[in-house]
């Protein structure tokens, strides 16, 4: 396979995965909002998915509506759900002979909703939950046709590693901005609302339930998120599939790429794997979290490396 | 037989040949399933076709993006849903028509850029070869194999008043829009369900498949797997949609010039799994392009080093580097001396009468004339810079006169022909517009051969003789009777 065929299979589905990680949070978010007697705080969300900073970022305050708009459809900002879905186009475009014809129209009636005009004002003044539902069904039909008609193949193999790493930090970020943000204040920690919130912008409430009997505790919550086996969107869970993914592109024209790639997955995986709720509290979560995010940060810097080198 | 209500409306122009309307008003015969299938749809039906073809075109993506303040906007070629229709009389004739054509094209290419007999035998003058831009030096005795040049050709044909079918222009470099051959058809199966067997509509499916197999033999590596590769100038490109229908529909690789890499003469592109030798290349970038060593060198398109490793044989390029020489508006008046040069037979298709303006005799009866003239570049494409004698003020003729004056070699005319005129189906009713043809004949070792079909392309605005995408054009399905 191409070098830039891979990488165009790997951003395009690194972008899809963002979304629905995005779109999920903010509906989770807003639901929360309406149900918040004291002041909600869209910071975490904005952090994780478009940085603070910016004069843009900063612009939009606390105001639930301004960020929805700012986060599905800014045009100024690089990683709204337009932007990113035009991008996420613009790789299947390139690739579009690769995916099956199927995928390629599904993502394709995915650009043409996203940039519906109707959404600002939806958003804006009207439900938008019914308009991240929308989009949402969107990449769920993504996923559902991808998982028919795409062949197993090397493609897809980029495909997994590609979705599995941007889930697995964006789960780190998850972590790390609401454990994070609310580190200096301990009463958050305890607020079973603040939890429950946090397990239902990942989907894990259900599972959460069915799981610990005793009610909302951090280390918990914790446990799941980071080292649940079954929970998909766990940390441990997204590295163990990269790793899955990653082993079938083994080839004997390249082992000593693949090899470099497969020590470094296989030392994350072993860390995470050899972790436990007591550890990572003794090493203290504001230094495992960034540990964590720097080794994922450094499979994707490889892959580029040794895979998408472009010269 | 009793005719419908959008054929009693029907009003076709005088003086055209109408591809429906035939003598003593009646509907001609081939034609006469398809107006007797729409007089069964109320209006309501056809806009409801209308809108389902549009839908169908988007979510397919076989949009093109037009640029507008800094956003791009898609838009669909437009589609007009009452399908062209060619008898098999008619295809019969074109089809041999074109092949003799084509064979004429392919050996002058082979000649000018060998021994030049005619070039020596006075045939076609020395002036008008060395002058035109794509005549590339660079191609002077370099073999290509089986002496194929034009693998790929869009000969553009037009019907005049009486029906008879001239070549308007040799499309031999690289040509496009036969994805949409494919895909109008594809609609077309979705709009008029049954309509197409009933009427005995021969396929156009093997298109792909028969592109692929020329492909598959020529190349250089008698292997028993080669590496064959479409190369597009990327997903910016107008026609990038054409590009990725073809490689996925022969299932082979699509490359972008960044994904070649020439060492040793051997042309390779670079994969996961590291080099991989390419051995058939389908360009769809322009000669100029091609290789930043030899031509263009602010060429960011092409593989440099690409020319060396043609002119060694270790890679075959389709449409051969240099066709261009032969479509050339002014080489194009010399094709029915070729047709008679190299196979002693009369020619088949007509050409349009062509006046070199470089022949200042000639450029005098023209510019007296110039109200019956159509004055076109000899390098120019894409309908821009035409003059429509009929249609001009007398401002821009004059302005026009200055330009040839300056470099008249530039510069051919012709009379101004008529376009034959279809039905178009527009606001509830059916309307006259002027439209062309182009069938795609594929030239491989086993020969010539024309899938029955091909792109017909309309002048949506009335009185518009200009079919061209870029000038307001569409296209409709066009299908050959069995």
């Amino acid at each position: 396979m191409l070098s830039r065929v891979a990488a165009s299979f790997y951003w395009l589905s690194r972008y899809i995965e963002r979304s629905d990680g995005m779109l999920r949070m903010l509906k989770i978010n807003y639901a929360s909002s309406q149900d918040t007697v004291q002041e909600f705080t869209w910071e975490p969300v904005v952090r994780i998915f478009a940085g603070s900073g910016s004069a843009e970022v900063s612009k939009l305050g606390n105001n639930g509506r301004e960020v929805m708009k700012f986060m599905v459809t800014g045009k100024e900002n690089p990683n709204s759900i337009l932007n990113i879905i035009t991008l996420a186009r613009e790789n299947a475009r390139g690739v579009q002979e690769h995916i099956s014809k199927d995928l390629w129209q599904c993502l394709n009636e995915y650009y043409h909703k996203v940039k519906d005009p109707r959404w600002d004002r939806a958003l804006m003044r009207e439900d938008p939950i019914s308009v991240l539902d929308e989009l949402i069904k969107q990449v769920m039909l993504y996923y559902g046709t991808l998982e028919i008609t795409m062949e197993r193949g090397e493609g897809r193999s980029f495909m997994n590693v590609g979705k599995y790493l941007e889930r697995a930090i964006q789960s780190v970020d998850i972590l790390d901005a609401k454990f994070g943000s609310a580190s200096g204040n301990k009463e958050l920690l305890t607020d079973t609302s603040y939890l429950k919130h946090l397990l239902l912008s990942l989907g894990g409430y259900e599972l959460y339930l069915k799981t610990y009997r005793e009610g909302f505790e951090a280390a918990n919550v914790l446990e799941q998120v980071v080292l649940n086996n079954d929970f998909p969107r766990s940390v441990i869970y997204s590295v163990v599939h990269i790793q899955r993914y990653f082993d079938r592109l083994k080839n004997d024209s390249n082992l000593e790429d693949f090899r470099e790639l497969s020590f470094q997955i296989g030392r994350l995986e072993s860390r995470i794997r050899y972790s436990s709720v007591t550890s990572i509290e003794e090493e203290g979560l504001q230094r495992f979290l960034p540990h964590v995010r720097t080794e994922l940060y450094g499979i994707g810097n490889s892959l580029n490396e040794h895979y998408f080198a472009n010269s | 037989m009793q005719e419908s209500a959008y054929f009693d409306k029907y009003n076709p122009i005088d003086g055209v040949w109408d591809e429906m309307y035939g003598k003593n008003a009646r509907v001609r015969d081939h034609y006469r399933k398809v107006i007797e299938y729409i007089s069964g749809e109320s209006a309501d039906d056809l806009n409801k076709k209308e809108e389902l073809a549009r839908r169908l075109f988007m979510t397919q993506g076989i949009t093109f993006t037009v640029y507008n303040s800094g956003e791009g906007i898609e838009k669909i070629f437009p589609f007009d849903i009452i399908p062209r229709i060619i008898t098999g009389d008619e295809w019969a004739f074109v089809e041999k028509g074109i092949k003799q054509r084509l064979t004429a094209l392919n050996l002058f290419i082979k000649d000018v850029y060998n021994n030049q007999f005619i070039i020596n035998d006075g045939v076609v003058p020395i002036d008008i070869i060395y002058s035109c831009p794509h005549f590339l030096r660079e191609m002077y005795q370099l073999q290509v194999p089986h002496d194929i040049y034009v693998h790929i050709s869009g000969i553009d044909l037009i019907r005049d008043h009486d029906g008879t079918f001239y070549v308007l222009e040799d499309n031999l470099r690289t040509p496009s829009g036969v994805s949409y051959m494919l895909e109008n058809r594809e609609i077309t199966k979705r709009l008029f369900p049954d309509l197409l067997p009933q009427c005995g509509v021969r396929s156009v499916t093997e298109y792909p498949n028969i592109l692929y197999k020329n492909l598959l033999a020529l190349s250089p590596r008698q292997i028993h797997n080669p590496t064959i590769v479409l190369l597009t100038p990327g997903i910016y490109n107008s026609a990038y949609f054409e590009h990725s229908t073809l490689a996925r529909l022969m299932g082979v690789e699509l490359v972008e010039g960044r994904d070649l890499v020439v060492n040793n003469h051997k042309v390779y592109m670079k994969t996961t799994i590291g080099l991989q030798q390419v051995d058939v290349i389908y360009r769809r970038v322009d000669d100029e392009y091609l290789d930043p060593l030899v031509f263009n060198p602010g060429s960011m398109l092409g593989v440099a080093g690409i020319m060396g490793a043609y002119r060694k044989g270790n890679v075959a390029i389709v449409n051969a580097v240099g066709t261009g020489v032969a479509d050339d508006k002014a080489v194009y008046a010399y094709v029915p001396d070729m047709i008679k040069y190299y196979l002693n037979e009369e020619p088949i298709l007509k050409n349009v009468p062509t006046h070199q303006l470089g022949n200042p005799d000639e450029r005098e009866v023209v510019f007296k004339n110039i109200n019956n003239m159509v004055i076109k570049k000899t390098n120019g494409s894409g309908g821009y810079g035409m003059l429509m004698g009929h249609a001009a003020s007398e401002q821009e003729i004059d302005e026009y006169k200055l330009e040839v004056l300056k470099d008249p070699r530039n510069f051919i005319a012709q009379p101004t022909i008529s376009l034959s005129s279809a039905p178009c189906y527009m606001q509830g009713e059916l309307t006259p517009r002027r439209v062309d043809l182009r069938p795609y004949a594929l030239f491989g070792p086993d020969g010539i051969e024309i899938v029955p079909g091909g792109l017909t392309r309309v002048a949506l605005k009335q009185g518009s003789l200009v079919v061209n995408s870029s000038q307001g054009g569409g296209s409709k399905d066009t299908w050959v009777l069995a």
